[in-house]
């Protein structure tokens, strides 16, 4: 994953959020950046406020409070012009199942502004990157759950937005479309598309996200790349080698080594807690060896944001 | 424009909903059909008579009522007149026709005679009265005829009777207004029909308008009304989609009732303009309700019970399951709290009593203020329902 260029001015600028239903605070001073080419991932459970976040900055839900600009422009529940620059494809299957995919787009190009004769284009261009070409006659409720999942998905992208809203578009599909799904959001956002993704999957937020927010309870909690979340939460890579030889000697050798925080030997082998296994592990393994150690398996255990979450709000992310 | 594409969508839906299109397209063309055997050819009265020594005019002018297009009418036979009189109350007979004695012999006497006829109080079609009226008159015009020849030629009025019978048909004022008299009866004879097809025309349009909520419930409900705000489309825009969609529903019903009922059965809507405008005033109303409906209710089950029960509702107190004319006074009054009643008012003036377009402004006001309470309703609540 390649960090997209800093310094261009940001594509999505949301600034102090507020949003309340009744007494219930839903959203609470929540604000983040998001550059061109740059995927960034809101994390957070069930009714932490990640669809009332993106429906404010969508401009389909009035706020309390706050400010959005896409683009530059300023975004809101009455300013429909703005909108154009926003492709939202929402949590729920937004879809018409009466109608057929290609009828679905064609609506919805017509919302979007889109020209008859350019719209047949990019309805084209757009069923194929979902990969529904071949069923784009059918009516959407002859669809599989993934298919509405991937119409719904290429619904945003009919008039080539610059901010990508998703909000958990992977919910309920198999592991094959799941894939597809990132696999598309990946090339969108490698050809320069600020894309915001929300999702309760922390391997989903690892796996596309270059920051991430995490959110709980309507505030952002933390904000940044997984590595500086998990060092933010003084969270360390573990290393465990199935070894035989003097395993008392080499855990003590082993300790000693730059970047090694500690160093225990089990009934089985070792087990290191370190700063950067990745790149720790070839010099671990030679200090093993020279320890006269002989290793037959090595296990990485990276700390992951479901720890830093878990860190966070003491709570785990799926209950 | 964005506001059409929304409409059309709708439109497109509903054409694919099977149940939908039944209720829409196909209902109302079998009840028009249904009606329209009801009435327009099978609808046969009843007519009592009494007559002493009636004659061979007498027995003609009772044998005419056997030989009525396209149904002939039942004649009864009464010995005296107060049991004609007695079965015309107790509506055992749906008319009653009382002949002077000796009907033939006083007629070819020259004598002015008046045959009586009989309804039942305030409540006999105009249909059958004018029907009777027909009979009577082209038998009148046979005897004014010979009347004259006798004057003329100075043979008795029974001897030119039966010249005049023979040379009828080449008799042109005679024909003319003998037909004048049968093509009268036509008309009448399906203004029954004519009633029943306006309340079945407001019944319906107003029932699937409402039923039409169901769709609008689904959008919201779907999420697609939300991701429709995300696209730059106004909330403005999004509403007028969805009521031109529901007015176009409304609409696509109303013409087919109108238009399968005048070529068919050849009803008599009257003034096309005048009709037009109010079909448009109560497709509005319609739509506003619908949309109301859409705005205020959870879920689609709901919408179709509000929209059943107030459907059937209003048509029953606004004068479309029994003749408004037949409520006393205060039912009149409480119906005309519905929309219904208003445009039954207007179609009754534009078929009936040959109102044109001005004649039933007031009326057709009425309606597009109904409409544009319930829009306004609509709008008022839809606008925080489309986000969802
Ligand atoms: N229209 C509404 N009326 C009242 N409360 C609402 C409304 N929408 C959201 N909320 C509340 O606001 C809070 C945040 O909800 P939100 O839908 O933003 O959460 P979320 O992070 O998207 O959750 P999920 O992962 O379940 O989609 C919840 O407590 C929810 O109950
Ligand atoms: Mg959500």
């Amino acid at each position: 994953m390649t960090m997209p260029a800093s310094g261009a001015s940001p594509v999505l600028e949301a600034r102090d959020l507020q949003k309340r239903f009744g007494d219930r605070v839903a959203v609470d001073g929540v604000g983040f950046t998001i550059a061109p080419g740059e995927t960034y991932g809101l994390l957070g459970p069930n009714g932490a406020g990640k669809t009332t976040t993106i429906s404010m900055i969508c401009g389909i839900l009035a706020r309390d409070g706050g400010t959005v600009s896409v683009a530059g422009q300023p975004v809101d529940v009455g300013t429909p012009a703005a909108k154009a620059t926003i492709g939202y494809v929402p949590q729920d299957l937004a879809i018409y199942p009466d109608l057929t995919a290609r009828e679905n787009l064609s609506f919805f190009a017509r919302l979007y502004g889109l020209k008859r004769t350019d719209a047949k284009a990019r309805i084209d261009d757009v069923l194929e990157v979902v990969g529904l070409a071949d069923r784009a006659g059918d009516r959407t409720d002859q669809y599989s759950g993934g298919m509405k999942r991937r119409l719904n998905i290429a619904i945003g992208l009919l008039h080539r937005p610059q901010l990508l809203v998703l909000d958990e578009p992977t919910v309920g599909v198999d592991p094959q479309s799941r894939n597809a799904i990132l696999e598309s959001v990946e090339a969108l956002g490698r050809e320069g598309m600020a894309i915001l993704y929300t999702t309760h999957y922390m391997e989903e937020a690892e796996r596309l996200c270059h920051r991430v927010g995490i959110i709980d309870t309507g505030k952002i909690r933390a904000e940044g790349t997984r590595r500086e979340l998990v060092a933010m939460v003084g969270q360390r890579d573990k290393v465990k080698l199935s070894a035989t030889g003097d395993l008392g000697a080499a855990a003590q050798t082993l300790a000693r080594e730059p970047g090694v925080a500690d160093a225990t030997a089990n009934e089985n082998g070792l087990e290191l807690i370190v700063d950067d296994a990745r790149g720790l592990l070839p010099r671990l393994l030679q200090a093993a060896a020279d320890a006269g150690l002989t290793v037959s398996t090595v296990e990485v255990v990276e700390p992951d944001l479901e720890a830093v979450f878990l860190h966070l709000t003491g709570r785990a992310l799926r209950d | 424009m964005k506001a059409l594409a929304i409409a059309g969508a709708n439109l497109t839906r509903m054409g694919r909903d099977r149940l939908g299109l039944f209720f829409v397209v196909l209902l109302p063309i079998i009840l028009v059909l249904y009606l329209g055997l009801q009435y327009g050819s099978s609808f046969s009265p009843k007519i009592g008579v009494h007559a002493e020594v009636p004659g061979v005019l007498g027995d003609q002018l009772i044998a005419g009522f056997g030989e009525i297009e396209p149904e002939a009418w039942g004649v009864v036979r009464f010995a005296d007149e107060a049991a004609l009189r007695d079965a015309v109350e107790r509506g055992a007979v749906d008319a009653g026709l009382a002949l002077p004695d000796r009907y033939d012999e006083r007629v070819r006497a020259g004598e002015t005679v008046e045959v009586e006829f009989l309804s039942p109080a305030g409540k006999v079609g105009i249909g059958i009265q004018e029907t009777v009226r027909g009979i009577v008159a082209e038998q009148a015009a046979r005897v004014r005829a010979a009347r004259f020849a006798a004057a003329e030629t100075g043979g008795s009025v029974g001897d030119q009777l039966a010249a005049v019978a023979e040379i009828e048909p080449t008799l042109p004022d005679l024909s003319v207004s003998t037909e004048t008299a049968g093509s009268e009866i036509f008309p009448r004879e399906l203004l029954g029909f004519a009633l029943g097809a306006q309340s079945q025309l407001i019944l319906f349009v107003f029932i699937t308008s409402l039923t039409g909520a169901t769709q609008l419930i689904l959008t919201r409900t779907l999420g697609v009304s939300r991701r429709m705000l995300s696209t730059p489309t106004s909330s403005a825009t999004i509403l007028l989609g969805e009521a031109l969609g529901r007015f176009g529903v409304a609409m696509i019903q109303a013409l087919i009732i109108v238009i399968a009922s005048a070529l068919a059965f050849g009803v008599a809507w009257g003034d096309p303009l005048g009709t037009a405008a109010v079909v448009i005033a109560f497709s509005l109303v319609g739509a506003g309700a619908a949309m109301l409906i859409g705005a205020v209710a959870s879920n689609p089950e709901q919408a179709g019970a509000i929209g059943l029960v107030g459907g059937l509702g209003f048509a029953a107190v606004g004068g479309c399951m029994v003749p408004p004319e037949v409520f006393p006074p205060i039912m009149q009054t409480i119906s005309h709290f519905t929309p219904h009643a208003w445009a039954i008012d207007a179609l009754r003036a534009l078929a009936v009593h040959d109102a044109n377009l001005f004649g039933v402004l007031p009326q057709v006001g009425v309606l597009a203020a109904f409409a544009a309470v319930l829009l306004g309703l609509a709008t008022w609540r839809l606008r925080a329902a489309l986000a969802g």
